[in-house]
C-alpha cells in the first residue's frame, strides 16, 4: 500500500507569474504550450508565455532572427543578440538564394530603374489602381516560362496559397494534403472551410485511403520539394492515385520552381507530368531572391482566381522595383542554364563531403539538407558553437518539426564556392563529432 | 494537501491524429479539443503498469482527448491536460477506486493488458478474456528524468471537475512515427471512428519505474 503523503510533490513544473520560480526548466516548453489555454479570458495566457520567453530567449530562442548586416550572400556578417557583438565573415548556409540572385548586379540595378521611374510602391490593390505595366509583364514571362496559358501574381507566396485554395474550395468540398505541408497551405484550408484529411508524408497509399469514397469536389495538394527534410513529392504514384479517385491536383513548388527539371519548371517537369497537375504554384522568395507568389494553369483557372482569390484581390500589388527585380532574376534563369549546373555540382558535393564526414542528412534529394540532430536539449548549444566557429545556419525544434526530430537545415546555392562548402562542411562536422553526433 | 500516489513500472503513452469532429462528440460542451493541426484533434492511449497503490498492482488502459491546460497566473505550468473518456483496469478493486474517487467513466468488466518488450520496442496489447480491444507499440529514444505536470479533466452529471496529476520517472518521447496502433469492434471502443483514427502514433512516450501523483480534486 502506498501512504498518502501530506506534502506537494516535488515538481519542477515552472509557475505563472505569481508563484514561486522553481529551476530554470524553459526549453521542457515550447510554442505548443502557450497556443492553447481553457477559462474565460483570452489574456491569461499572455503573461505565462511571456515570462517563459523571457527565460526562453537567452537559454536558445534568440538564435531565431538574428539581424544581418549584409546582403544574404554565402558569406555574412550578423549581430548575435545574446551578447550585442557583431560575428563577421560567417559562411551562409541558411539562406534561400539558391541561385544567389538576390545580389546579382544586373537584378539590383533592375529594382533601382524601376523604382526610379515608378516610385517604391504600386498604391493599389491589382484589381484597381495597383496594376503597373511591370505586373503584366511578370505574369506573362512566368506563364511563358512554364507552358501554361497563364499565371497570376501575388504579393508573397503565403498569400497566394491563401487565395488559391479558398478561392477555388468551399464548405463540403475535400482537401486532401500531405501532413508535412506548409502552414499556407493549412491555413488557405482552413480560410476556405473545406474538410481536410492529411494522409502520410508521401504515401500514396494513404492518400488513396483518405480520398476513397468521399463524393463531391476533391482537390490533392502536396509540395514539390519538402521544406524540412528535401526530399522529393513521390508525384507519379500520387498523380495516379488522385487521378484514380477523380480529384484535382495543386503542387506547391516553392523550393522547386526555377531549378528542378531540364529547364528549371520544376518538379513536374522533372517527373515528366506538367500537363498531369491542375494548379502549379511557386514563390519569388527563394530561387529569384525576390518577394512574392505565383499561380499558373490555365486561362480559365486564372480568370476565375481574379475574381475569387482574396488575398490577391485585397493586398497591395508587389512594388514596381521588386517587380522588375523578379522580371531580370527569371531572365537570367532562363539564359544561365549553367547556375544549375552549378547549384547542383554543388549539392552533390556539399553531401558527400557532409557524408563521408558522418553527418546524418537524412532523405535529403534537393539543395535542402537537414542535419539531423534529433536532440531537442542540446540543438541550441550546437547552434551557438557553429556560428561562433564560423557557420551561420538556424535550429529547427518542435513544433516546426516533430518531437526529437530537431535538425539544422542547409540551403545550398549557385553562389557556394567550393571553399565555402567544404570550410562549412568541416566546422559542422566537428561542432557535431564534439556532441557525439557523427556516425 | 492531500495526495494520492500510484507506483508503476511502465507507462506506455502515444498520441494519435483522429478527426476533430469525433473528438467534439466525445468531449463534454466546456471542453474544446487541441488540433495538431486544423480539423486533427488528438486521441492518448496510454497502459499502466501499476506495481503498488491504494489497491494493490494492477494494470490499467486509458483513452483520452488531448484539451487544452487551464492556465491560471500564478498557477503550475501544465505540459499538455487530458480529458480520459474510457479506462479499463485489471481489477475490480482499482475500478472502484477510480471511479469513486477521480470519476472516470470505465469498461465494468476486467481486462488484461499484457506489456511485451523486445528488441527496444514495447507492444501492449489490451483484451477481454481474449477478445482483442486494441493492440499498439512504441519505440524509445533518449531516457532523461522527467517530473512533469498534467491536467485531467473529468465530470458528473451535476458537477466538473480538475485534478493535478505529476509523473515523475525515466522518461522518454519522440516523433519518429515509428509506432503502430490496431483498434477493434469492442465496446471500449465504440466513441471512436475507428477508420479514421492514424494506424500511427505521432508522438511516442513511455515513462518506466516511475511515481504517478493526483493533487486533490478541484471543482471548476
Amino acid at each position: 500500500m502506498v501512504p498518502e503523503p501530506e506534502e506537494t510533490p516535488s515538481h519542477a513544473a515552472r509557475k505563472t507569474p505569481g508563484g514561486d520560480h522553481p529551476p530554470d526548466r524553459s526549453l521542457d516548453y515550447d510554442y505548443s504550450n502557450f497556443f492553447w489555454g481553457a477559462g474565460d479570458d483570452m489574456f491569461d495566457i499572455l503573461e505565462p508565455f511571456e515570462e517563459w520567453f523571457r527565460e526562453a530567449r537567452p537559454a536558445g530562442y534568440y538564435l531565431f532572427g538574428l539581424p544581418m548586416r549584409t546582403a544574404p550572400a554565402t558569406r555574412i556578417d550578423i549581430i548575435e543578440t545574446k551578447t550585442n557583438k557583431e560575428l563577421k565573415n560567417l559562411i551562409n548556409l541558411a539562406s534561400y538564394n539558391y541561385l544567389g540572385l538576390s545580389y546579382r548586379p544586373e537584378v539590383i540595378e533592375a529594382v533601382v530603374e524601376a523604382t526610379r521611374k515608378y516610385g517604391s510602391g504600386a498604391s493599389g490593390s491589382p484589381i484597381l489602381s495597383g496594376t503597373i505595366e511591370l505586373h503584366d509583364e511578370l505574369a506573362a514571362k512566368i506563364a511563358s516560362f512554364k507552358k501554361k496559358e497563364q499565371a497570376l501574381i501575388f504579393p508573397s507566396g503565403y498569400s497566394a496559397n491563401l487565395g488559391v485554395i479558398a478561392g477555388l474550395m468551399r464548405s463540403g468540398d475535400l482537401v486532401v494534403t500531405d501532413q508535412y505541408a506548409h502552414a499556407s497551405i493549412v491555413d488557405g484550408i482552413i480560410l476556405s472551410k473545406a474538410d481536410v484529411r492529411y494522409f502520410r508524408h508521401n504515401s500514396a497509399a494513404d492518400l488513396e485511403r483518405k480520398l476513397r469514397g468521399f463524393k463531391g469536389k476533391k482537390l490533392v495538394i502536396i509540395e514539390g520539394v519538402y521544406s524540412m527534410d528535401g526530399d522529393l513529392a513521390k508525384l507519379p504514384e500520387i498523380v495516379e492515385v488522385s487521378k484514380h479517385q477523380g480529384a484535382r491536383i495543386m503542387i506547391d513548388e516553392a523550393h522547386s520552381t526555377f531549378l528542378f527539371g531540364k529547364n528549371g519548371r520544376g518538379v513536374t517537369e522533372h517527373f515528366g507530368l506538367e500537363d498531369e497537375v491542375d494548379i502549379h504554384f511557386g514563390t519569388f522568395s527563394k530561387t529569384l531572391g525576390g518577394i512574392g507568389g505565383f499561380v499558373a494553369g490555365s486561362r480559365a483557372l486564372i480568370t476565375y482566381l481574379k475574381g475569387f482569390a482574396r488575398s490577391r484581390v485585397f493586398s497591395c500589388a508587389l512594388p514596381p522595383g521588386v517587380t522588375a527585380g523578379l522580371i531580370r532574376a527569371l531572365e537570367i534563369v532562363e539564359a544561365e542554364p549553367e547556375l544549375r549546373t552549378r547549384l547542383w555540382g554543388n549539392v552533390e558535393y556539399m553531401q558527400d563531403l557532409l557524408r563521408k564526414g558522418g553527418v546524418d542528412i537524412g532523405d535529403s534529394q534537393s539543395q535542402v539538407i537537414p542535419i539531423m540532430v534529433r536532440d531537442d536539449d542540446r540543438i541550441f548549444k550546437i547552434a551557438e558553437e557553429l556560428i561562433h566557429e564560423g557557420v551561420y545556419l538556424n535550429p529547427i525544434r518542435y513544433p516546426a518539426v516533430g518531437k526529437h526530430r530537431s535538425r539544422f537545415r542547409i540551403s545550398i546555392t549557385a553562389g557556394h564556392t567550393r571553399q565555402e562548402l567544404a570550410e562549412g562542411a568541416e566546422i559542422i562536422r566537428r561542432v557535431l563529432e564534439r556532441y557525439g553526433l557523427c556516425r | 494537501m492531500p495526495l494520492t500516489k500510484y507506483c508503476f513500472k511502465n507507462a506506455v503513452n502515444a498520441f494519435f491524429e483522429m478527426p476533430r469532429e469525433n473528438a467534439r462528440a466525445i468531449l463534454p460542451a466546456h471542453l474544446q479539443p487541441m488540433e495538431i493541426r486544423h480539423g486533427e484533434a488528438v486521441l492518448a492511449i496510454t497502459a499502466f503498469d501499476f506495481a503498488d497503490s491504494m489497491v494493490g498492482p494492477y494494470a490499467e488502459i486509458f483513452l483520452a482527448v488531448i484539451v487544452p491546460p487551464l492556465v491560471r497566473p500564478g498557477e503550475p505550468m501544465p505540459k499538455s491536460a487530458f480529458y480520459p473518456f474510457m479506462l479499463a483496469t485489471s481489477t475490480q478493486a482499482a475500478r472502484d477506486h477510480a471511479i469513486e474517487r477521480w470519476h472516470l467513466p470505465h469498461h465494468m468488466k476486467n481486462v488484461s493488458v499484457d506489456f511485451e518488450e523486445s528488441n527496444k520496442r514495447m507492444s501492449v496489447r489490451v483484451h477481454e478474456a481474449g477478445v482483442p480491444i486494441l493492440d499498439f507499440a512504441i519505440s524509445p529514444h533518449t531516457w532523461v528524468d522527467a517530473d512533469d505536470l498534467y491536467q485531467s479533466f473529468m465530470h458528473t452529471q451535476a458537477d466538473r471537475f480538475k485534478v493535478n496529476v505529476h509523473m515523475k520517472g525515466r522518461f522518454t518521447e519522440h516523433e519518429e512515427e515509428t509506432g503502430e496502433l490496431m483498434l477493434y469492434d469492442h465496446p471500449m471502443c465504440d466513441k471512436l471512428h475507428i477508420n479514421d483514427i492514424a494506424v500511427y502514433p505521432f508522438r511516442e512516450m513511455w515513462m518506466q519505474n516511475g511515481v504517478q501523483t493526483f493533487e486533490e480534486l478541484e471543482s471548476i
